[in-house]
């Protein structure tokens, strides 16, 4: 690069109009972002394309595709597992976002408090620590310590007086079971969104409230709350996508669904069909709605945000 | 804050810290017990009798040093082969002007949108067309972009002045030298923390590993260890042993790099 550009403008502006743009750094541009941009298309934007045109197919990968019209859709709204694989998706999200942003929340706000720098590294530690191990690692040692003749759950639950139910052969415990997993699994990952979401809360703030004469409790609503909104917002948004996608530990702890169908999710049943019974038409129709579904719910919580999350 | 407030949060945090590690204490005691005695009721939390025997079986049964070798070359490359794309990538993103920049911005970030689950099966078929189905390219290839990474390095470097850009290009410095030697350089944290977050998902990725690996040999660790537990032959205790052979490498590395990890998921989370 040997032409010295005449004062560039910051390239996040945008470059006002009748400024001669050179082709070369038209040319620059496009050589940075062309490896990006080519695995971008090959890998997402054209399978992106792709699972949109299969949903109006019937193909099961061996013999020639044929054309469905929305035979798939159809099939779909009168798909009884389908509604049941929703339903149990709804349910899992609905429960792990609302308990990790009030755990996480919690649990930052204790160990905020806590003095002892060996306490705190210690608890920050403790629930980080299943974050880092792969769900496979996670999945398998959960089922057995819910195993109901020799997991710890089960010993140590009847001990203090309850009686354990079979929590992959009870269709009333199975989902329940697998969203204790999860939260065990990740909640780590919203406490620390959530520990770095405090330190964002202005101090003078609850010091100003305080000298205002401002209870405990009446700060927490009034300062800490709307100053963490964004930060619970986030949580919230990356938890519930996260969760509405859940298929490792289903598939790995329930491979068959679970009692009466109680485990299956979207995803899961998205797999069975693709890539167990080679209904791939169908399954992308399915990921289709995933879509679409994870779209309206994101862009809903983006509208409602604006009620309630304190903008700066 | 009052005496018995204090005590009855740190006792609450105590407990809340112990009921976390508890599963993971018992995980590697029991996969150091002696298979007759392991398993057994009341609970036991030390190794009695104490043995490695188990760990000796797991070999027998998967092949473990070859699956924990295709995780690590899979690992490498992803996050290697993604951050250099991606810098690059942020690199046209936040400092060259070119036509449909800030369209093709948009359209990779709306990206972000689609479920893997999405793409995964035209990915599958294109895999099989190019041959590449049960082969670790079929993990890593796709991994190579990462549109959160690029979003993520573009909104760090535009953090970095600009007026060192233009000194550099004054004295006569190439968009590669002021990338390499100057930007990336300077970008030490946000490397760090997407180094770390692309080789913790690629390592404990399961669901690619699942549609694509179908042969042990070719296997990645956590497809592995579901294998061992769905097969013949194992024990319980010896499936113990493989899951702490996998867990236990994780945790000591990640106690090592504690402060780092945790501080980059955190500025993953804020600045996302």
């Amino acid at each position: 690069m040997t032409t010295v550009a005449p004062l560039r403008t910051p390239a996040a502006a945008a470059p006002a109009a009748g400024v001669a743009r050179t082709k070369r750094r038209d040319w620059a541009g496009y050589a940075f972002l062309s490896p990006a941009l080519l695995l971008f298309l090959v890998f997402i934007l054209g399978p992106f394309l792709a699972a949109i045109v299969l949903a109006f197919f019937s193909w099961d990968m061996l013999t020639p595709a044929t054309f469905n019209g929305v035979g798939n859709f159809t099939e779909m709204f009168s798909d009884p597992l389908l509604y049941k694989a929703l339903a149990n998706t709804f349910v899992f999200a609905l429960a792990s976002v609302v308990s990790h942003v009030a755990g996480g929340l919690l649990l930052a706000l204790a160990v905020n408090k806590v003095m002892s720098r060996v306490l705190s590294y210690f608890v920050r530690t403790a629930l980080f620590f299943p974050f880092v191990i792969s769900w496979a690692a996670v999945a398998l040692l959960w089922k057995y310590v819910l195993d109901p003749t020799f997991g710890i759950f089960t010993y140590y639950f009847d001990k203090i007086g309850f009686q354990a139910p079979g929590w992959f052969t009870d269709p009333a415990w199975a989902l329940p079971a697998i969203i204790g997993i999860d939260w065990w699994h990740t909640i780590g990952f919203t406490f620390v969104i959530m520990l770095a979401g405090l330190q964002t809360v202005p101090q003078q703030l609850v010091e100003a409230a305080r000298v205002d004469g401002a209870s405990p409790r009446q700060i927490f609503w009034y300062v800490t709350i709307p100053m963490m909104s964004p930060t619970i917002f986030f949580a919230s948004v990356i938890t519930f996508i996260g969760a509405f996608q859940i298929f490792d530990p289903v598939q790995i702890i329930t491979p068959q669904g679970g009692p009466d169908d109680s485990t299956v999710t979207v995803v899961m049943y998205l797999y069975q069909k693709g890539f167990e019974s080679f209904q791939v038409g169908y399954a992308s129709a399915v990921s289709l709605l995933v879509f679409v579904v994870m779209m309206a719910v994101t862009m809903l919580q983006f509208w409602g945000s604006r009620k309630w999350v304190h903008q700066q | 804050m009052t005496r018995t407030g204090k005590t009855a949060l740190y006792g609450a945090l105590l407990l809340v810290g112990l009921l976390m590690v508890a599963p993971l204490v018992w995980l590697v005691g029991q996969s150091l017990t002696a298979e007759q005695a392991a398993f057994d009721v009341p609970p036991k939390w030390v190794p009695d009798p104490f043995t490695f025997d188990n760990f000796g079986e797991v070999p027998g049964l998967i092949p473990f040093g070859r699956m924990a070798w295709n995780s690590l070359q899979v690992a490498v490359i992803s996050t290697a082969g993604s951050l250099l794309v991606s810098v690059l990538a942020a690199y046209a993103f936040s400092r060259l002007s070119f036509r449909g920049r800030d369209g093709i911005f948009l359209l990779m970030l709306s990206a972000l949108m689609v479920p893997v689950q999405m793409t995964v099966i035209p990915v599958f078929v294109l895999m099989r067309n190019l041959g590449l189905v049960d082969s670790l390219p079929a993990l890593w290839l796709p991994a190579l972009i990462n549109v959160f990474s690029i979003f993520f390095f573009r909104q760090y470097f535009n953090t970095i002045p600009r007026e060192l850009d233009e000194a550099a290009r004054i004295d006569g410095a190439g968009h590669l030298w002021i990338l390499f030697r100057m930007i990336v350089p300077l970008s030490g944290p946000a490397i760090a923390a997407m180094t770390i977050l692309t080789f913790e998902l690629s390592w404990n990725n399961y669901f690619g590993p699942l549609i694509f690996l179908s042969t042990p040999e070719h296997m990645t660790l956590p497809i592995g260890l579901v294998t061992l537990q769905n097969g013949q032959g194992g024990s319980s205790v010896v499936v113990f042993a493989a899951i702490t052979a996998v867990v236990l490498p994780v945790l000591a590395v990640f106690l090592i790099f504690q402060r780092s990890f945790v501080t980059s998921i955190a500025s993953a989370g804020l600045r996302g």
